[in-house]
């Protein structure tokens, strides 16, 4: 079964009541790979993690580990294991207890337990800790002990439900980091639950943005940023414009109007879309700049322009947001470095040429 | 069976609940039931009952006779409840001003009385009460206060005494703890926006604690109609309340119909009571 | 203009502090409302008179009496059997039911709930009287269990044990269920995740964080079942006592130190639980406001 993928949903639903939580989601995850599950609270993700767990049983469709399915098996035959949200480490043991229970329950000897238990601990830098009960551990470290209590079982695949999400943020990106590190060297699937966007780009080889119980996009993060799929993608992760728009041409290139009549090329438009239909020109803030007429250079195929005029700025230290009104009264926001030039700034009310390469331009349907 | 359980949770849920639920049914509904269908029958001459179906008994609950003892209980109740409230509340708000870690000591405090024995605590009414060897009677004719003992008890006075001794307790603990859960920033915004000092409290801390009010008052009002202890010991077989009639039936007069007529009677107005306490919590969608 | 606000701002806070010393002093009388009865009760057990109302000395012979009396001696010991029995018995079901309520939901719930409530609602003449007629009419309970207790030989009718045992399982269940509800369930889905059957979750987690509140259930229940007088009255029939029983039965005859030395026996007794249970508490890391069942 080396080729199978570590985990697969097939056409995942799952009801509670009159509530679809998870509609049809189709995912597969590879062997070793830390995939993370992002989107908003109440999206969907945090049930698809408990049902491949096992607490919930879908409603229809198939879970697949190792390419096997496992139907109605109960969590504690499935070779998974989970980082639960707030721990849930056991008040009434110790730390020693709460590691080697997995494996006490598998019957493992207790020599054994012992040597694995004083592994898991020094892999988390928690030795010595044995015999605290949870209580007396801070967070950061509770947080450790939940990681070593399922990594000690060696499963197939390690599920985490928001891990970090009760942690300050800076023991939040010291233990990003650790995690990210430790995955690798125990080489372990890992599947992340997270809402944060930046926990998700930081940490993960690939994410599925979820939102209403439906998968919006699985990719790398680098092309959930650069290329969302769709509005949702392109709104959740990051900041954008969208600029009101009309299919001119579906391409290649694809050609839209804003702004009244002006025709700009864009890199791609969303599948669905049919020439003369309105859609949303999405754009990063950070991918425009801002020209007098006289500093213009040569317009490539691939560069759009259109005029405006400055009607905000406000500095937020690395950059300076201008926000651009144009002829139509939509407005766009750019994102300009304060990299200290000669230049003169821009003032409020003057004209000004936003430029953009069409490479960072998508056509996203309404 | 494992896999039957496993796959039937609602199965394991029944199989839990059994044991008990069928006690309760066999030693407490089926006797709820009992009493209902014997309050339509007809005594028998040594106590029990002949088979046969008349509405005499619920007819005779309205008798004045023992109507006006009925509504006397009812009387005695609310005035129980009124001053357990009158006395209860400023107690339960002076425990909610004692800094935080005396609290819980000061609710301990109000607590034990309540877990010693309510007979015990009657009793020790009976010692302070009593016209002409009461501890309060003696010791006021021997100061020369007062030359005629006076009338403490055999009466309502005593009885309503007795109660509110014995509920008060039950009336603070739920008045404290919606109380002390009462976010003190309401307070502050309160008299930022100019409320006075009685403004504050009519319009804030007594609207908020209200849930506890209403749970202390069912507390106290339930029990307190229902006593039995309290007039026997206390009313000096003068002063009775409808538990000692009911029980009279049973004891006494072996007029059994009679006697579950009249529980049915007083079991109607606190399960009206309840009802109507539950209808309110649900709409003020507070816990009950 | 100073001045003015000055003598008002000394009002207000001469108002405030009044304010303050009206409540105190109300604390303490209503403490000493709750308190002076029964200390008074507690001094006249050593009275060296037969008078409950005034003072002649001290004695401990009202305890000697007590304890020479052999009828008060036998229904002290019947009260701790049947608490011990009743309360055995209510936790086991008691307990049951709160998980099967809490952790389930099946059909016919929500009557089993309420059903569970009305021991507590309905006032114990009327539990009282229900279950005289019912045990006289099914001929069942009035027959005594003999049973030696400690070397003791009773007698205790199973109508009362069982009468006991109907209004302690409600006051169990609902301690349990409090506790249950309060429980992180996740804990159990953490121990399913780490490979323990319902068994073994139940037995390891569920069960040992739960003790706490079935250890405060059965004390509760203890404690009712040693205090209870109304219910044990009407359904022992003839002949038998618990200590509650004939205190009353002493009480009619007329007043004397003695009853109030029972009195201060059965004062230490409750005392004595309410503390054991403040310990348990402690003990079950609960920081929680004291309760006792409410």
């Amino acid at each position: 079964m080396a080729n199978a993928f570590a985990v697969e949903l097939r056409n995942v639903v799952k009801r509670f009541g009159d509530v679809t939580a998870v509609n049809n989601v189709s995912l597969q995850i590879r062997q070793g790979e830390f995939f993370s599950l992002l989107g908003p609270s109440g999206c969907g993700k945090t049930t698809t993690l408990r049902m491949i767990a096992g607490f919930e049983m879908p409603t229809s469709g198939e879970i697949y580990i190792d390419g096997e399915p496992l139907g109605y098996m109960p969590p504690n035959k499935r070779p998974v294991n989970t980082v639960f949200q707030h721990y849930a480490l056991f008040p009434h043991m110790t730390v020693e207890q709460n590691v080697g229970f997995g494996l006490e329950m598998q019957g493992v000897d207790k020599a054994e337990i012992r040597r694995r238990v004083g592994e898991a601990l020094e892999m988390v830098k928690l030795s010595g800790m044995e015999k605290r009960r949870p209580k007396q551990l801070s967070g950061g470290q509770q947080q450790r002990v939940a990681l070593a209590r399922a990594l000690v079982n060696r499963p197939k695949v390690l599920l985490l439900d928001e891990p970090l999400g009760a942690l300050d943020l800076k023991l939040r990106k010291a233990m990003q980091m650790e995690l990210k590190a430790l995955q690798e060297e125990v080489g372990i699937t890992f599947i992340y639950v997270t809402h944060d966007q930046e926990e998700a780009l930081t940490m993960s080889d690939r994410i599925a943005v979820m939102d209403e119980g439906v998968v919006h996009q699985v990719d790398e993060p680098e092309n959930i940023y650069e290329r969302p799929a769709d509005r949702f993608v392109a709104d959740f992760i990051g900041e954008t414009n969208f600029i009101p728009a009309r299919v001119v041409q579906l391409g290649p290139p694809v050609v839209v109007e804003i702004a009244g009549r002006v025709r700009v090329p864009a890199a791609w438009a969303e599948q669905g879309l049919s020439e003369g239909d309105q859609a949303l020109l999405s754009i990063r803030p950070e991918k425009i700049n801002l020209y007098e007429e006289r500093e213009l250079g040569e317009a490539g195929p691939t560069t759009a322009r259109v005029e405006g005029r400055i009607q905000q700025m406000v500095y937020v230290g690395t950059d300076t947001r201008h926000t651009v009104r144009l002829a139509d009264g939509s407005v766009l926001v750019a994102r300009l470095q304060n990299i200290h030039t000669e230049e003169e700034p821009w003032t409020v009310g003057e004209r000004t040429i936003v430029e953009w390469d069409a490479a960072h331009a998508r056509v996203l349907r309404v | 069976m494992e896999q039957v359980l496993r796959r039937n949770p609602a199965l394991r849920g029944w199989l839990l609940v059994l044991p008990a639920a069928v006690f309760l049914i066999i030693f407490f509904m089926i006797p709820l039931l009992i009493v209902f269908v014997y309050s339509f029958l007809e005594r028998g001459t040594y106590g029990g009952v002949i088979w046969q179906f008349t509405l005499e008994n619920l007819a005779r609950t309205f008798d004045p006779l023992y109507f006006s003892t009925f509504l006397r209980s009812v009387y005695i109740a609310i005035l129980t409840t009124l001053i357990s409230l009158l006395l209860g509340y400023p107690l339960a708000y002076f425990i909610t001003t004692r800094p935080a870690h005396q609290r819980n000591l000061y609710v301990l405090a109000l607590m034990i009385p309540f877990w010693t024995n309510f007979l015990i605590r009657t009793y020790a009414w009976l010692t302070l009460l009593r016209t002409h060897t009461g501890l309060i009677n003696v010791s006021l004719t021997s100061l020369g206060i007062i030359e005629k003992p006076l009338p403490l008890f055999g009466n309502d006075f005593a009885i309503v005494l007795g109660l509110v001794y014995g509920w008060l307790p039950v009336m603070v603990l739920p008045i404290y703890a919606a109380l002390e859960r009462l976010d003190k920033s309401l307070i502050e915004a309160a008299q930022d926006l100019y409320a006075s000092g009685a403004q504050v409290f009519r319009r804030v801390i007594w609207p908020l604690s209200l849930p506890g009010v209403v749970a202390g008052s069912m507390l106290v009002f339930i029990p307190s109609l229902g006593a039995f202890v309290t007039p026997a010991i206390l009313g000096g077989g003068k002063s009775l309340m409808i538990g000692n009639i009911i029980s009279n039936q049973f004891l006494a007069a072996h007029d059994w119909p009679f006697g579950s007529a009249l529980s049915m009677l007083m079991m109607i107005v606190m399960l009206l009571a309840t009802l109507i306490y539950f209808r309110w919590a649900l709409r003020e969608g507070v816990q009950p | 203009m100073n001045d003015a606000n000055r003598s008002h701002d000394r009002l207000a806070r001469w108002r405030a502090s009044l304010g303050g010393w009206i409540l105190s002093g109300y604390g303490v009388l209503a403490y000493l409302f709750l308190y002076l009865p029964i200390v008074i009760l507690v001094v006249f057990s050593f009275n060296d008179s037969r008078s409950t109302s005034q003072w002649q000395g001290f004695t401990v012979d009202w305890y000697y009496a007590m304890f020479d009396d052999r009828q008060i001696i036998l229904s002290l010991w019947n009260s701790f059997f049947l608490a011990v029995v009743s309360t055995i018995i209510a936790t086991v079901l008691g307990t049951l039911i709160a998980l099967g309520l809490e952790r389930y939901s099946f059909r016919g719930k929500t009557a089993v709930d309420s059903m569970l409530y009305l021991p507590v609602i309905i006032p114990d003449i009327a539990m009282a009287i229900m279950l005289l007629i019912f045990f006289n009419l099914s001929g069942i309970g009035f027959q005594p269990w003999k049973v030696q207790f400690f070397g003791v030989k009773l007698a205790v009718p199973y109508s009362v044990i069982i009468a006991h045992v109907a209004f302690n399982i409600s006051f169990v269940a609902i301690v349990v269920r409090a506790r249950l509800a309060q429980m992180d369930r996740t804990l159990e889905e953490a121990a399913q995740d780490l490979y323990a059957n319902s068994w073994r979750t139940f037995r390891r987690i569920t069960l040992p964080m739960l003790m706490p509140g079935i250890i405060g259930g059965a004390l509760l229940a203890f404690t009712l079942s040693l205090d209870d007088f109304v219910i044990t009255f009407f359904t022992s029939g003839a002949g038998f006592n618990t200590l509650p029983v004939r205190v009353f039965g002493m009480i009619k005859k007329g007043v004397t130190p003695k009853i109030n030395a029972v009195s201060t026996l059965m004062l230490v007794v409750s005392l004595s639980l309410v503390f054991l249970s403040i310990i348990m508490r402690r003990r079950g890391g609960d920081d929680e406001p004291i309760q006792f069942g409410f």
